[in-house]
């Protein structure tokens, strides 16, 4: 299982020497500065060498004259960054999609927000922004104000005709029962089978990354939480810690604690909403009403813990805003208890019950080699036998410290998925539990300078939902330069477009679910 | 001459006024039933425990908007609801309630195929309401009506053979009758095999794949408003009181029971309510157990199971009837 020992800078070092500049210790294990093209001959020697080499993200960013590219990659025990520019009046680069199809998704929301033409992307049209947005803007290029853009207007409706016939196109979204938010799927069903997924997305494209540059440090914590309600105190400690990384400070151990233990709590109410909803996805009211119950007193702590029950508010540069109180932990530790002695009952449902099995076995099947290759992270990952968890590979906070198992299956099925969190429930209650009994004493917040020097960074952590990416470039003013987050659920959906081909479209639902999609995060 | 006691019998007892009645109080146990059991507390302000809370519903669509889309055949769409409704009615109207039928003196030997052709005239009407509709998820929901009631008719047909080869008469009220001994007892497999028939008749989980709102949002349904809406769920709710009168009928005596003072109307009309009661309280638990089965799965389980265990149990029967029932009970 283990090829940990492959030395991926080094490879890429001596197999293209004097082509690329190699920077390391910058924005992951190592900054690969490439030009002309050769950022596709470090992709290919990567590949080569690592078979779990895998696309995380890519950023765009304006650099005035050039538009920058950082290509983020992971591989089984590193993470490199990929360096590429394009002139700005001629933003023309190759694509990277055929040598990973993961990548098709952050090309197409980079040629969107930035104008880069990836050649030989076979996608047009607009990604994340409206069909009203007029030609030729790309809102994140800096000249680009967003008050100043003038949207044309909607296109005249065309007259409809109804479609019945062998081949049926059935609109999921923008408003419909099984999603929670906003997305459009038109789905073609041939009598029962799915033949075609067009994705459109964007419904909630808030421009929180564009936001995030005319607000200060502080501001935009409280910005990026808001990018999820479910996991967002994930996404606030993916700024700090980035922002923490760029000022080089370390905060306090007991701060490091009390974060796991809000991550963790944030894991649990996310897994427990998921795996309930699965049941109403298919038709399983009961097993739904009986989860959201139970993560009702999940809630409650995240209310006693932080003070707010869904925003936690927690997090800050330099520690956590609140202390828990000595007198708290035994009502905590009691609740959680109480959460555990009822997940046997539970699990013996999601393992064994007939008609949840019939439901989810064999449903939306996504291979390991095919979880690598389109970028998979989280549950999603997991379940099809890609052992990620970023907990684990590169520990943060103090997820080093604390003992966990990393939970695998290897069916790649809707099962799998919702089996996977059903045992990160349990993992997660393991967690607290430890994280309370070692919380070590002291401070919990240190004073961290308002001012951010110029740099760049780089945070992963693990989301509910999987890998949650940030970079944060800082130019030494008040407002960070570029913040860019690729959230898990924009890393997971080509599993969804992938596995439901050709299955039925009473599969489409719990398939769906199983990635626990999160619109509100994919679109920013 | 006028007889009145014949259009009392019909439009207020045991016929259309009380039918819907209790229809409506079927709907709110099997409300209050679910909630119970997924640990919710259920319809709870309108009338006392929300007991008016199906008719506030009712009144509440009968109010509203009725909208058609614009390219939905208008006749089928308008009058396919209603002629549903009516057909489930006049298909209970043949069920004795307290005692005899509604309809007393139309009461024929074969009377069992009748209502059972008519409950399918009526799903074959829900089919095609959803089919008028023009809309995409009216659409596939109305295929899946088709192809799962087609599926279920033919065991329901052969399963509600049992009781009559028992009984040896195709006479709903006879069979009712004959039942000194239910037939839950003399024939328990059909039973159980009839429940899970009308489970998928009925379109309720784990069979309710024409109406699974997380891929076909209101399913046949979608385009429906107002009063058309209305009589739409009340037709289901009729199909729940039908199904369960027809196992009481059926299997656990229809509506004859002691009579300890007074009116036998009154005691039987007693004793009906109360077993399709225990049938209701019975599928709705079966109901709230289950996840939704696929289509496919809903299919395979008729073509490959349940089709030869009603043929297998017909077999059963007629060799039990023959041999070992007369020595034994008859």
């Amino acid at each position: 299982m283990s090829n940990s020992k492959i030395d991926i800078v080094s490879i890429v070092e001596s197999k293209l020497k004097d082509k690329v500049q190699i920077q390391l210790g910058q924005l992951g294990n190592a900054a690969v500065n490439t030009s002309n093209g050769l950022h596709r001959d470090v992709v290919k020697v990567m590949l080569e060498a690592d078979e779990k080499t895998a696309i995380v993200a890519i950023t765009g960013l304006d650099l005035g004259a050039n538009l920058g590219l950082l290509y983020h990659l992971r591989t089984s025990n590193a993470f490199i960054t990929i360096r590429a520019e394009v002139p700005k009046d001629n933003p023309k680069i190759q694509t990277i999609v055929d040598l990973i199809p993961g990548a098709a998704f952050s090309e197409l929301e980079v040629a969107d927000l930035l104008g880069v033409v990836f050649e030989g992307n076979p996608s047009s049209g607009h990604f994340l922004l409206s069909e009203q947005w007029p030609e030729g803007i790309f809102p994140l290029r800096k000249d680009v104000k967003a008050n100043e853009v003038k949207l044309n207007p909607p296109p005249p409706e065309g007259a409809r005709t109804p479609e019945i016939g062998r081949q049926v196109k059935i609109i999921i979204g923008p408003q419909h029962p099984a999603l929670l938010e906003p997305e459009k799927f038109a789905v073609t069903v041939d009598g029962e089978i799915v033949t075609k997924v067009e994705p459109r997305l964007g419904y909630v494209h808030r421009g929180i990354e564009k936001a995030s540059e005319s607000r200060t440090y502080l501001q935009d914590v409280y910005l990026v939480e808001r990018i999820c309600g479910i996991c967002n105190a994930c996404h606030a400690y993916g700024f700090v810690g980035t922002v923490e990384k760029i000022l080089k400070t370390d905060v306090p151990p007991r701060a490091k604690y009390l974060r796991v233990v809000t991550l963790e709590l944030n894991r649990l109410h996310s897994h427990l909403l998921t795996l309930g909803h699965a049941g109403l996805e298919i038709g399983y009211e009961t097993l739904f009403q009986y989860f959201w119950r139970d993560r009702e007193p999940i809630m409650d702590l995240i209310e006693l813990t932080s003070g707010n029950r869904v925003y936690s508010s927690l997090m800050t540069v330099g520690g956590v805003r609140r202390d828990i109180r000595d007198t708290d932990i035994p009502r905590i530790k009691t609740t959680l208890e109480e959460l555990r002695k009822k997940l046997p009952f539970y699990r013996q449902i999601y393992t064994n019950e007939a008609s949840i099995k019939a439901r989810m076995q064999n449903v939306g099947v996504l291979s390991r080699s095919d979880a690598i290759k389109l970028g998979m992270v989280g549950p999603v990952a997991r379940a099809s036998g890609y052992d990620i968890d970023v907990r684990k590979d590169e520990p943060y906070e103090a997820y080093g410290e604390i003992p966990f198992k990393e939970i695998v299956y290897t069916e790649g099925d809707t099962w799998a998925r919702m089996n996977v969190r059903m045992d990160e429930v349990e993992e997660s209650i393991n967690i607290i539990d430890y994280a309370l009994d070692h919380l070590p004493t002291g401070p919990f917040r240190i004073d961290a300078p308002r001012n951010v020097p110029i740099g760049e960074a780089v945070c992963r952590l693990e989301a509910p939902r999987g890998e949650l990416f940030y970079y944060i470039k800082s130019n030494g003013t008040a407002n960070p330069d570029r913040v860019k987050v690729r959230t898990p659920t924009f890393a997971n959906l080509p599993s969804f477009l992938k596995t439901a081909i050709g299955e039925s479209i009473a599969d489409v639902p719990p398939n769906f679910v199983s990635l626990d999609p999160c619109f509100s995060c994919t679109d920013r | 001459m006028i007889d009145f006691t014949l259009i009392f019998r019909i439009l207020v007892f045991p016929g259309f006024t009380f039918i819907l009645l209790l229809t409506l109080f079927c709907d709110w146990v099997e409300r209050k039933i679910e909630a119970r059991i997924q640990n919710r507390v259920g319809p709870l302000v309108a009338g006392p425990a929300g007991i008016l809370q199906p008719l506030a519903d009712l009144i509440k669509l009968l109010t509203k908007e009725d909208i058609e889309p614009r390219d939905a055949k208008k006749t089928v769409f308008k009058i396919a609801p209603i002629l549903a409704f009516a057909f489930m009615v006049f298909a209970l109207c043949f069920v004795p309630i307290d005692g005899a039928s509604v309809l007393s003196t139309t009461g024929f030997n074969g009377d069992l195929i009748v209502i059972l052709t008519f409950s399918t005239i009526a799903s074959f009407l829900l089919f095609l309401s959803g089919w008028a509709s023009c809309n995409p998820y009216g659409t596939i929901s109305s295929a899946r009506v088709l192809t799962q009631f087609l599926g279920y008719d033919i065991p329901l047909f052969l399963f509600a053979l049992t009781p009559a080869f028992i009984a040896g008469t195709l006479s709903i009220f006879k069979i009712a009758s004959i039942q000194t001994i239910p037939f839950i007892i003399l024939a328990p497999w059909a039973f159980v095999l009839f429940i899970i028939t009308m489970q998928a008749e009925l379109e309720k989980d784990p069979f309710d794949v024409p109406d699974a709102e997380s891929e076909l949002v209101g399913g046949l349904e979608t385009e429906f408003t107002g009063a058309k809406l209305a009589f739409l769920h009340l037709t289901r709710d009729v199909q729940i009181v039908f199904g369960s009168a027809l196992v009481v009928e059926l299997f656990l005596g229809g509506p004859y029971g002691p009579v300890f003072f007074g009116l036998p109307a009154f005691w039987y009309t007693l004793w009906f309510v109360l077993k399709l009661l225990a049938v209701v309280v019975l599928t709705e638990y079966i109901t709230t157990l289950f996840a939704r089965l696929r289509i496919d799965q809903v299919l395979s389980a008729n073509w490959k199971i349940v089709l030869p265990a009603s043929i297998l149990s017909l077999m059963l029967t007629v060799a039990l009837v023959t041999w070992v029932y007369p020595l034994v009970v008859l």
